[in-house]
């Protein structure tokens, strides 16, 4: 089963994306993270085929999750979705040239997220079981 | 399966009950559902109402209380006010332990005006729960039982939690 | 792929049920708001830098309103919340100046928000107000006053390109805003471990803090090892990076400059936030001639002021300081006090030995005179502690005058008595009471012009806050010349909530007093203005604590007074702190009337109570070790004998040590087991822990209860 990371600080936020996630064509296993600290501490422990990060949290923003993922051999070739509120387009810029592969408004619409999250995790490679 | 997450601490529970609500707009008919926050005790879940939670806050120094039973740890501050902190493990005749990193005190709305926190393991997360998904329990403090995928969430029964005999 | 953004346009889908959670929400933000836009206004009056995180608050405060309002789908109530984001994310990210317009037209939102809110459901009343929403959408575009930023001005930080690229926009505009006011930008780069970052970064950002403004915190993979994790804070501080280096101790931890400070730029006028908003403050006459209830508060868009940067200045001469560095400094206060006592102790010694009876006279002419210093210090730190009211007034002002073109009343506003001083600690508790009784006044009491005209009153009606000393007590008296209290409804509610009988007889006092009964003076029908479900009763809860008492007293017809007695001293209650084992326990001071350190054989026993002869009275001991089931000092340590008296009953508390005098405010206990004998209620002093404060007068009952028991 492929592996999807939520990092998203707000629980109901994670919930949507959790159900939306859940009614995938093809099941997926989900880590929810609450911040981007908890990202960092998750990455290392499992191998995961697609992010989803929010860009405005308390510790580290969305932004960065972005650079230090795309800046990092193990883990560059992870397809990257930002979701996040409308607002800045300026932060979405800066997302997708930081190396995100989509970027997705809040409230999304369930349907567009699973067909972006289908889209990139069929371009993943598949990762080994556990 | 989902790991646990916990609400984060700046405005966390507020945004989260705010956006409980929101997904009224995703969901569309759940008027039916009754939200419940869920939460880790010596490796079972646990859930108390939603809207009789105040505030989540991390473990703080606890001031103990002569005189009161063991139930009650003690007093902590809440900006400026002094609420007693009830373990819930004891109260709910479990292995008390020390609280760990991922402990949290849950500041709930007692009956009276008054408030109480709670000492948990952990919190994670919130609970939409539909009437059919409810079985009967027969606990001190349990209210009911509810079916989470192939887990039992015990809900609780608050009005019972906060009832501790003072004369111990 | 890039993903589309979206513009649907949604329908209330949501249930009635549902609506009210969602108002109910909508009013927490807006209650939210309205605090941190008094605390945006004072920080712009006192000319100080208005703190980022509370204009970030107010745009996610914004933002949730947004979000609710979506689900409404009433289109004036969307729009509105649109605008009002709109304008806080141009503050937020420094686009838009921070003027009075646009602080005023911003708090005027709030409130027709609330308006709107009360509405909901009530279609017609939600279109009647549209005009009203289009003027106001109108007014937030024009109060805007664009900021203009340079192109690129980070050319010139010595700082990786992809740094720079992972700040957000408000990130951006706090590097900026920083760089503008001329402090120095640092990278701090830290090495941990990967499975324990987090410790270690949370203390160092701590660190941090206290010196200046973590303005981004950038995570990179390890440089040597996998399991290692950097991380790259930018970071505003007046400190230079040297001195920085100097004051942190981190194992892996470089500092180094991004940019040095140089002198703060001459503020281009529209870029300082520190206006002197200065408002007159005895009383708030609407304009002449103008009708108040279509009287248009219209923002005045104030030409930014030159001399703005000089408002700075003014203040120079005054310091602003943590009222916990003042508890501290009262606390150290509060121990020379305890060491002034052990030199009068040893005073009586010399003094009592033949031997050295003359330079005990001589150290006793000393002491004296510490004391007499000792206590001109007290006063001198207590004094530092008073502010006059006039803050708390002005806020009452403004509240008065948004609240008078929203509830189309026409009413004057009396202050007398600005100066009158207070704690510190008890102002900052009044202010709730006070706004929840002038709101009462005004929505409640102060009838229509129409309806007072009819009366044949003055049109425009009156509210007067009286502050004033009597004594050691402050009265604040609000009254006003409104329609007064209606006995009987008062008496219908009171039976109707169960808290009299319908054939209780009543005095007049009585009978006005049933307003403060719980439940009693909350109005049925929810109004913006003083809320739901607060009610006097809450107000008289709060002032308890402080020893404050609220009196009414009103005429049918002529009006109604509320005052407030506060004791100007006794909110901070001076208290002995005690130890028994590891635990601080407060006895207020009034209770003590000596402490005494005593050898174990100084005891004595008679069956089995311990007394000690105390200048030939026998005085009886209680351990409070054994009171509280503690394990105390064992008996034969030397220990202290607290000697607590109430009225004629004496007993001598032992202790294991005694820990110096402060300043205490006590508070009640909450929670399922609320009153414990022995307990009144506990303080806080600054470490978190709260620590009990005994009730001696329980103490004393147990005591010598069980002596006649005996």
């Amino acid at each position: 089963m492929q592996r999807i990371l939520i990092v998203e600080d707000s629980a109901t936020m994670r919930a949507l994306l959790v159900s939306a996630l859940d009614e995938m064509p093809t099941p997926v296993k989900i880590t929810e993270t609450e911040s981007g600290f908890e990202a960092l501490r998750v990455l290392p422990r499992q191998r995961f085929d697609l992010i989803l990060t929010d860009i405005n949290m308390a510790d580290i923003n969305g932004l960065e999750l972005v650079s230090f993922v795309k800046s990092n051999e193990t883990y560059r070739s992870i397809p990257l979705v930002i979701v996040s509120t409308e607002g800045s387009d300026r932060d979405r810029d800066k997302g997708l040239s930081l190396g995100a592969d989509a970027y997705l408004v809040k409230p999304f619409d369930p349907e567009e997220l699973r067909q972006i999250a289908q889209d990139l995790l069929s371009r993943a490679p598949r990762s080994n079981e556990g | 399966m989902s790991e646990a997450p916990t609400p984060n601490e700046t405005g966390g529970w507020e945004t989260l009950a705010r956006e409980a609500a929101c997904r009224l707009e995703s969901g569309g008919d759940l008027s039916e559902l009754q939200q419940f926050l869920t939460f880790r005790l010596d490796g079972a879940f646990y859930a108390v109402p939603v809207e009789r939670v105040r505030e989540i806050v991390r473990i703080r120094p606890i001031t103990p209380v002569p005189r009161l039973p063991a139930e009650v740890l003690g007093v902590i501050s809440l900006r400026g006010e002094i609420v007693e902190v009830v373990d819930l493990r004891r109260r709910l005749g479990l292995e008390p332990t020390e609280p760990a990193r991922r402990s949290r005190i849950i500041v709930v709305h007692g009956g009276d005006g008054s408030i109480a926190g709670l000492l948990v393991d952990g919190v994670t997360e919130v609970l939409s729960v539909d009437e059919s998904d409810l079985r009967a329990a027969s606990g001190d403090a349990v209210e009911s039982l509810c079916v989470r995928g192939d887990e039992f969430v015990s809900l609780l029964d608050l009005n019972r939690v906060l009832e501790i005999d003072g004369n111990q | 792929m890039a993903a589309r953004k979206k513009t649907r346009t949604r329908k209330a889908r949501v249930v009635s049920k549902a609506d009210k959670e969602f108002i109910s929400e909508a009013e927490e933000i807006l209650e939210r708001m309205r605090l941190d836009l008094a605390d945006l206004s004072d920080q712009r009056a006192a000319g100080e830098e208005v703190d980022p995180e509370l204009v970030n608050r107010l745009f996610r405060s914004a933002h949730s309103l947004k979000g609710l309002a979506n689900l409404f789908g009433f289109d004036p109530v969307q729009n509105l919340a649109h605008h009002l984001e709109d304008v806080l994310d141009g503050l937020r990210l420094g686009r838009v100046l921070l003027s009075v317009a646009v602080v005023d037209v911003v708090d005027r939102t709030a409130s027709l928000f609330a308006k709107l809110l009360s509405a909901v459901g009530d279609t017609a009343a939600i279109e009647a107000m549209s005009e009203a929403v289009q003027a106001l959408i109108a007014e937030i575009e024009l109060a805007k006053q664009p900021v203009e930023t340079q192109a690129e001005e980070f050319a010139t930080l010595d700082i990786e390109a992809s740094l720079l690229r992972a700040l957000t926009e408000y990130e951006e505009h706090r590097l900026r805003e920083n760089l503008r006011r001329g402090r120095n930008i640092l990278l701090v780069d830290a090495t941990f471990e990967i499975i324990s970052f987090e410790e270690g970064l949370s203390e160092l950002t701590t660190a941090i803090r206290e010196i200046g403004e973590v303005l981004s915190t950038l995570p990179a993979p390890g440089e040597s090892s996998k399991a290692q994790i950097c991380f790259s804070l930018l970071v505003a501080s007046d400190l230079t990076s040297t001195e920085v280096d100097a004051r942190f101790e981190f194992p892996d931890t470089t500092v180094r400059s991004v940019a040095a400070a140089r002198n703060p730029a001459p503020a281009a006028a529209g870029k300082s936030v520190s206006t002197s908003v200065s408002e007159p403050i005895a009383t708030v006459d609407p304009p002449d001639g103008a009708a108040p209830a279509t009287s248009n508060d219209a923002p005045q868009i104030q030409p930014p002021d030159p001399r703005e940067f000089e408002s700075l200045k003014s203040i120079s001469d005054t310091v602003r300081v943590d009222i916990r560095k003042l508890d501290e400094l009262m606390n150290l206060v509060g121990e020379l006090v305890i060491q002034r006592s052990a030199l009068g102790d040893l005073v009586s010694r010399l003094h009592g030995d033949p031997a050295t009876a003359r330079i005990g006279s001589d150290f006793g002419k000393v002491h004296k005179a510490l004391d007499g210093k000792l206590r001109e210090l007290q006063s001198a730190v207590l004094e530092v502690r008073m502010v006059p009211l006039r803050q708390v007034f002005e806020k009452v002002s403004r509240v008065v005058r948004r609240l008078r073109v929203e509830l189309e009343k026409d009413v004057r506003l009396e202050l007398c008595g600005a100066d009158t001083e207070l704690d510190k600690l008890i102002v900052e508790e009044l202010i709730d009471p006070l706004m929840h009784i002038v709101r009462n006044a005004l929505d409640h009491g102060i009838e229509s012009p129409n309806e007072r005209s009819e009366k044949g009153k003055d049109p425009q009606g009156c509210i007067k806050i009286d502050a004033f000393q009597r004594g050691n007590h402050v009265v604040i008296a609000v009254s006003d010349d409104g329609r007064g209290i209606d006995r009987e409804r008062l008496r219908a509610k009171a039976e109707a909530k169960g808290v009299i009988e319908p054939g209780d007889v009543l005095t007049d006092k009585e009978n006005l007093d049933l307003i403060f009964a719980p439940g009693v003076s909350t109005r049925d029908e929810v109004t913006e203005i003083s809320g739901r479900g607060v009610g006097m009763d809450v107000v008289r809860h709060n002032l308890a604590p402080l020893g404050g008492v609220v009196d009414v007293d009103s005429e049918p017809g002529q009006g109604t007074t509320i005052s407030m007695t506060l004791p100007i001293t006794l909110a901070i209650i001076r208290s002995v702190l005690v130890a028994v084992a590891d635990q601080r326990f407060a006895i207020p001071l009034n209770t003590v009337q000596e402490t005494l350190s005593i050898d174990p054989e100084q005891i004595q026993r008679s069956e089995d109570r311990e007394i000690l002869n105390h200048r030939g009275d026998a005085l009886l001991l209680l351990r409070l070790s054994d009171a509280f089931g503690l394990a105390g000092l064992s008996r034969d340590e030397k220990s202290f004998v607290v000697v607590l008296g109430m009225g004629d009953s004496r007993i001598g508390l032992i202790v294991d040590r005694l820990e110096g005098q402060q300043d205490t405010v006590i508070k009640p206990i909450q929670g399922p087991i609320p009153t414990i004998r022995g307990i009144a209620g506990a303080t806080e002093l600054g470490d978190q822990y709260p620590v009990l404060v005994l009730d001696v007068s329980a103490l004393l009952d147990d005591a010598l209860h069980r002596k006649e028991a005996a």
